[in-house]
């Protein structure tokens, strides 16, 4: 199917925040629990909420820390970047061992991505991700992210992508 | 007339010995079917229960269901069943998952009853999950 480069997301905080409050309850409705931190989630600000996300290859099992922005939430869908569990931020090359190597056609972990504007960034290159959209990626209209989805859309896409496609962590620099 | 009256006699208890032998196998043919219709009722319960049995299980995408299938049903039908409950569009790349913190695939066992899949440690609960294809590259 023939695809399209989608407009750029524009930030809307307010709504974010607003849409995560409603979208938090929902989710979690979806596991049967009534708070984030009963998934092993935390929220550190209203924007942002924090997501332990687990890989295995060759019988090691990793951890990592997923963090996710919601500052174009839910028109768009939310940020997400893999973080260094210690500073909860991602500077590249320093941080890049916190990423986990996916290479999933779903999924593919960039740890330093040249967008065509110049900008360098890690990328989550799936259309579940903001910067997806932000990197002007072409993607058929029906994978296009919609306001039905949530942020446990993006969470599911990248642990769909981990149980699968991992191959392990991203070499320390 | 005694040797007669012995011959009569001896005669009288070869045919009630013939027809205890007779008895006896009869008895035996009839525990047999006893045995065998006890086996069959047995069997029949058995059945009887399976059929009423039913697990909840939960399944979640964008929604959450809860439907009762039997113990014996695959992974497969489970996942069958949920598009259906949740009234959802099946997509080719979708893929049926643990519902958890941390889903596992269950791509690879799709084959596997509820009961096996739980015996085998492949899942905890009857807690399940579709992930949906997204783009990427």
């Amino acid at each position: 199917m023939a695809q399209i480069v989608p407009p750029t997301p524009v930030l809307d905080i307010a709504r974010g925040i607003a849409s995560l409050d409603e979208d938090i309850p929902r989710v979690l409705a979806l596991f049967g629990k009534t708070a984030v931190e009963e998934l092993g989630w935390r929220r550190p600000n209203r924007s942002s909420l924090l997501v332990p996300i687990e890989g295995t290859h060759n019988g090691v099992t990793e951890n990592y820390v997923l963090r996710l922005g919601f500052a174009a939430y839910r028109k768009w869908p939310p940020s997400a970047q893999f973080v260094n569990p210690n500073t909860l931020t991602y500077a590249h090359p320093v941080d890049q061992h916190h990423l986990p190597i996916l290479t999933s056609p779903e999924c593919h972990v960039h740890a330093n991505y040249a967008a065509a504007n110049g900008r360098t960034l890690q990328l989550i290159c799936c259309s579940a991700t903001q910067e997806f959209y932000d990197t002007a990626h072409p993607v058929e209209p029906a994978l296009i992210w919609n306001e039905q989805n949530t942020f446990y859309t993006t969470v599911a896409a990248i642990q769909k992508a981990m149980a699968s496609f991992y191959g392990g962590r991203f070499a320390k620099l | 007339m005694a040797i007669e009256e012995n011959r009569t006699n001896s005669g009288s208890l070869d045919e009630a010995v013939e027809h205890l032998k007779e008895a006896e196998v009869h008895l035996e043919h009839a525990r047999e079917d006893e045995a065998k219709a006890e086996r069959e009722v047995k069997e029949a319960i058995h059945e009887i229960e399976e059929a009423s049995q039913h697990d909840e299980v939960n399944v979640n995408e964008l929604e959450k269901t809860t439907f009762k299938v039997k113990i014996h049903a695959t992974l497969q039908q489970v996942w069958d069943k949920s598009y259906k409950e949740l009234k959802l569009e099946r997509k080719p790349k979708d893929v049926f998952q643990t519902a958890s913190a941390q889903p596992k695939s269950l791509m690879e066992h799709l084959q596997l009853t509820l009961e096996q899949a739980r015996d085998r440690k492949v899942i905890e609960n009857f807690h399940f999950g579709i992930a949906s294809e997204t783009g990427g590259a």
